[in-house]
């Protein structure tokens, strides 16, 4: 499947989804004009990649997202749903939350993942600004 | 001093007076605001604001911007062109006594006014934990049809301020639109 690589635009996150690699990093903030849509292209790419994929060596997702906007928010919490079914269907997904040291909405919104996707292993990252 | 410098002097000592570190009117789309993002950002660690506070200036700052361009009723459309993308409003942002507020205003219709009064007034009546409880809830419930935000935005915002959100809807004119006020309190 063809990696799915999306430059960092002001308002919009980078994408480097390396499926090859098993490697899907996040970077950046997320405020697109319509989150539903730019988010909504990813996850189903995304989807598509986890529902033919039959290896099954981890998956590593890498996370530095430093603002997301509300409906940003929705759209990754589907994401990371996605991701949490590929883990109960017993393949290993891990997930590195990077959050600077000071940010607790950020860090907050980690221990909700990490609390809805059980499967998911979740390593919180405190990067010092 | 001359009549130009005069009425700057004027706009000045208002700004001044008002405590206005940030000040826009006019259309709103997304490439004016990810420009004005970078403003207030410089704008507000100029202040001297601390990192928390300066994330959730920020924040609110973009979910006020971005219902501007979702829904406010005074919209800009090109000849020829179909649903608008921008749309009329204004923000300011103050800083008094170490407090920010931050202050938006655009024309909705009866429709948008209605569900914002019921939103807001519900809001209000919420403590800092059932706000926390309510976002987590609609984070992981449905996107009701009627939003562009996932219903999250004006949650968003209540969760990131000091005080209860305020708001006022000017009385409706000829065409059934009012003005929303909205003040965020960090």
């Amino acid at each position: 499947m063809d990696n799915l690589f999306i430059a960092a635009s002001a308002s919009s996150p980078e994408v480097d989804f390396r499926f090859e690699e098993r490697t899907l990093s996040l970077k950046g903030e997320s405020y697109p004009e319509n989150a539903a849509q730019f988010w909504g292209d990813i996850i189903s790419t995304l989807r598509a990649f986890l529902a033919h994929d039959e290896v099954a060596a981890p998956i590593t997702v890498n996370v530095a997202l430093a603002y997301f906007n509300s409906s940003s928010t929705k759209m990754l919490f589907s994401l990371f749903d996605a991701l949490n079914e590929k883990a109960e269907a017993g393949t290993e997904v891990i997930l590195n939350w990077y959050h600077d040291e000071e940010d607790d909405t950020i860090f907050e919104f980690g221990q909700e993942l990490k609390e809805d996707f059980a499967d998911l292993v979740f390593h919180d990252h405190a990067v010092t600004s | 001093m001359s009549g130009i410098e005069q009425e700057w002097a004027d706009f000045h000592s208002y700004v001044e007076r008002r405590d206005v570190i940030f000040y826009y009117v006019g259309y709103f789309s997304q490439s004016i605001i990810a420009a004005m993002a970078d403003a207030v950002k410089l704008r507000v660690e100029q202040t001297g604001a601390i990192a928390q506070t300066r994330r959730k200036l920020f924040s609110s700052f973009i979910e006020m911007a971005q219902n501007i361009v979702h829904y406010s009723a005074d919209s800009y459309q090109k000849e020829g062109q179909g649903e608008a993308s921008m749309r009329h409003g204004a923000v300011f942002i103050s800083h008094t006594d170490d407090r920010y507020y931050l202050h938006c205003a655009n024309p909705v219709n009866a429709e948008i006014a209605e569900r914002l009064r019921v939103k807001l007034a519900h809001l209000r009546s919420l403590t800092m934990d059932e706000i926390k409880s309510a976002y987590k809830e609609t984070l992981r419930s449905e996107t009701p049809a009627d939003s562009k935000g996932a219903g999250l935005g004006l949650l968003t915002m209540a969760r990131d301020a000091s005080a209860p959100l305020d708001f006022e809807f000017s009385a409706p004119g000829p065409d059934g639109s009012s003005m929303f006020t909205l003040r965020a309190t960090i």
